[in-house]
């Protein structure tokens, strides 16, 4: 298969404000070296809580966020070495979509406009052909012509996630960003819009790199799983291995945190693994595992050294101890 | 057995622009001792005004309590005085609310904002009071709660912002505590402790919990009975296990089956088309006739009531005739 995507060593650091007047400024480093690939036609789902680096991950990825270090080969072209005329030029393969369809959408601008204004900023076609394409996009996601010349407002959640989909694909898009895009609706919506994606998926080929907390989402969504925990990835796999037999104890948790109709409290189920407490600081990341302070397995090696993400049995993993869930 | 809270045939109405509209439309609903009462719904399905009915917190104007009672323990609190609510909020009955930053004061410490609702219900002094809240931050998980009572909410995580509302709602041992959607701005894995908490605060005080959700979820493992909500009205109650393995209201296994749930990848997910309508446009039949695949003529002319079968009342004609 194909690489669409291949992802290097990326880093991302954000200067923090000084502690003193001449002190030095600390450093945050919010993404450390992650690796991933993307192949064409296939879904990568990046999960992790908040603050963990997945969003600034994947928005250093598309250079909507300046990388300190590392390569992003899109069909083999570093991104990161591109001129900004290049990048542009580059933008028309790479279309994001927000979480919040409230407020991704100018609420002054009447639909038609919005879902257009990708093509008039490339400069696509004639402006005959630009509105043909936003009636045929409408179609597409699921909406109604007669509704091109309406305000944002006057849209439920789910259509207006809709919208943003339907103004990410005009400019035929190879690789749709995907960032939390149904966090924001009500469950009953959630399944309207991951089933659109998932449809969009398979008749337009498309590629998705897929933000979310919401361990199920993925699953419906996304072919592979990267997780991520304080700016690194600490297991990634096919979807399949990722949810039968996920090796790293923090993946292990997150599953077992998710709320599961299987679980009963008439039943009264324990859950299998439990963690407590919040991720440590980014500032001052510890210099072995991340997860060690709250991790059930650790040992000394895990505070002193960090481990590197290996094959390792079904899955790769970052993990001095990995494997299944001790029962 | 009595129930504890004993809610019967509410009304809450709320002047708008579009009119009187019926936010709450008769609805029954009681939850015992010791017991969790999972409320389900999408937003708008009035689940959180039945919780600030409830509480007596509906803001009038524009909302009123039009008709039906609520009963705690016995007491009516419909029509109660506003001395004697005060007197019972935080008391008898407390809430747990959906975001902890904008419901905690920025300006004074969680050690004082603990003290200050132990004080207004019991005769303690300042010092006791600041006591006791150390006490409750380490029930209710806080690491190093000496240290943390004086800090203020911003210092804290969004988890442990929460954990401080939970201890706030339990400080006078309440004997009904409502939780609106007690986790839906935290991550999956402090939602899971945060769930793991209530139960575990239930078991202790014996505290009849009403948990109001999206989550079918979090109904699952939280819950003991189930009241599913839709348009203002009640439309399906039973056992969490009735409901959650063998749904009978359309509406309620749209709900389950909506849900991208670990393990059943690879269908399409089922969906509930369309949205809640708004309620100055409910006509008179049933309000979820629109987005129903079993709807007929007689769902868009009369309104289905509650009909009991076997302990598993629902609001549909479709189940009542079998059609489904």
């Amino acid at each position: 298969m194909t690489k669409l995507l291949d992802v290097r060593d990326l880093t991302v650091q954000f200067d923090m404000p000084r502690k003193g007047l001449f002190g030095p400024r600390p450093v945050l480093e919010a993404v450390r070296q992650v690796s991933f690939t993307l192949e064409k036609g296939r879904a990568l789902g990046i999960v992790g809580e908040s603050g963990s680096g997945k969003t600034t991950a994947a928005m250093a990825a598309i250079r909507l966020t300046e990388a300190a270090g590392g390569q992003v080969l899109f069909e083999g072209q570093d991104l990161l070495t591109l001129s900004d005329e290049e990048m542009r030029a580059r933008r028309r393969d790479v279309q994001l979509i927000f979480q919040d369809p409230y407020s991704s959408l100018n609420p002054r601008a009447r639909v038609i406009d919005i879902v257009r204004e990708p093509m008039d900023l490339m400069e696509m076609g004639t402006m005959e052909e630009r509105v043909a394409r936003v009636r045929d996009l409408f179609k597409l996601v699921g909406l109604r012509p007669d509704q091109l010349n309406l305000f944002p407002h006057q849209f439920s959640g789910g259509q207006r996630q809709r919208i943003s989909i339907a103004r990410a694909l005009t400019t035929n898009p190879k690789l749709l960003v995907c960032d939390e895009p149904v966090s924001a609706l009500d469950v009953a919506i959630q399944a309207q819009i991951l089933n659109l994606l998932a449809r969009l998926k398979d008749e337009l080929g498309l590629s998705y790199l897929l933000i979310s907390h919401d361990l199920g989402v993925v699953r419906h969504v996304c072919d592979d799983v990267a997780v991520m925990y304080l700016g690194k990835i600490v297991e990634h796999a096919s979807r399949g291995a990722l949810f039968d037999k996920a090796q790293h104890p923090y993946t292990q948790a997150l599953l077992s945190a998710a709320p599961s109709l299987a679980r009963r409290k008439s039943k009264g189920y324990v859950r299998p693994l439990k963690i407590s407490g919040d991720p440590p600081s980014p500032i001052n990341p510890p210099p072995g595992c991340a997860f060690a302070d709250r991790c059930p397995r650790a040992q000394d090696i895990c505070r002193e050294v960090q481990p590197d993400l290996e094959d390792k049995g079904p899955t790769r993993v970052a993990c001095h101890f990995p494997g299944p869930v001790a029962a | 057995m009595t129930a504890l809270l004993d809610i019967n045939d509410l009304r809450v109405t709320f002047n708008t622009r579009y009119g009187q509209v019926t936010a709450l439309d008769g609805v029954s609903l009681h939850v015992n001792a010791g017991e969790t009462l999972g409320v389900v719904g999408e937003s708008g399905c009035g689940k959180s005004i039945t919780a600030l009915a409830t509480m007596g917190l509906i803001p009038s104007p524009p909302g009123r309590i039009a008709g039906g009672s609520i009963r705690l323990d016995g007491e009516e609190l419909v029509g109660a005085r506003p001395s004697r609510l005060r007197a019972m909020r935080g008391a008898d009955i407390a809430m747990i609310f959906q975001e902890p930053m904008t419901s905690l004061n920025p300006v004074f410490t969680v050690g004082d904002q603990i003290a200050e609702a132990i004080m207004l219900h019991q005769k303690v002094s300042h010092d006791q009071a600041l006591k006791d809240a150390v006490a409750l931050l380490d029930r209710v998980g806080i690491p190093s709660p000496k240290a943390r009572v004086h800090d203020y909410p911003h210092q804290l995580s969004g988890g442990m912002r929460q954990r401080v509302m939970i201890a706030m709602a339990v400080s006078c041992r309440p004997k009904v505590l409502i939780a609106d959607e007690p986790t839906t701005a935290l991550d999956v894995t402090v939602q899971a402790q945060i769930f793991d908490l209530l139960n575990e605060i239930q078991r202790d005080f014996g505290a009849a919990i009403v948990l109001i959700t999206h989550d079918m979820g979090a109904i699952s493992e939280m819950a003991d009975r189930v009241a599913v909500m839709y348009a203002g009205r009640i439309i399906e109650e039973a056992r969490a296990d009735d409901v959650l393995d063998f749904p009978q209201h359309p509406y309620a296994r749209g709900l389950i089956d909506c849900i991208p749930a670990l393990g059943r990848e690879d269908h399409a997910l089922k969906e509930i088309p369309g949205v809640v309508p708004p309620l100055h446009l409910l006509g008179a039949g049933c309000a979820f006739a629109e987005r129903c695949e079993h709807a007929n003529e007689r769902c868009r002319r009369e309104k289905p009531l509650l009909v009991n079968h076997d302990h598993h009342p629902a609001a549909c004609h479709a189940v009542e005739e079998g059609r489904i």
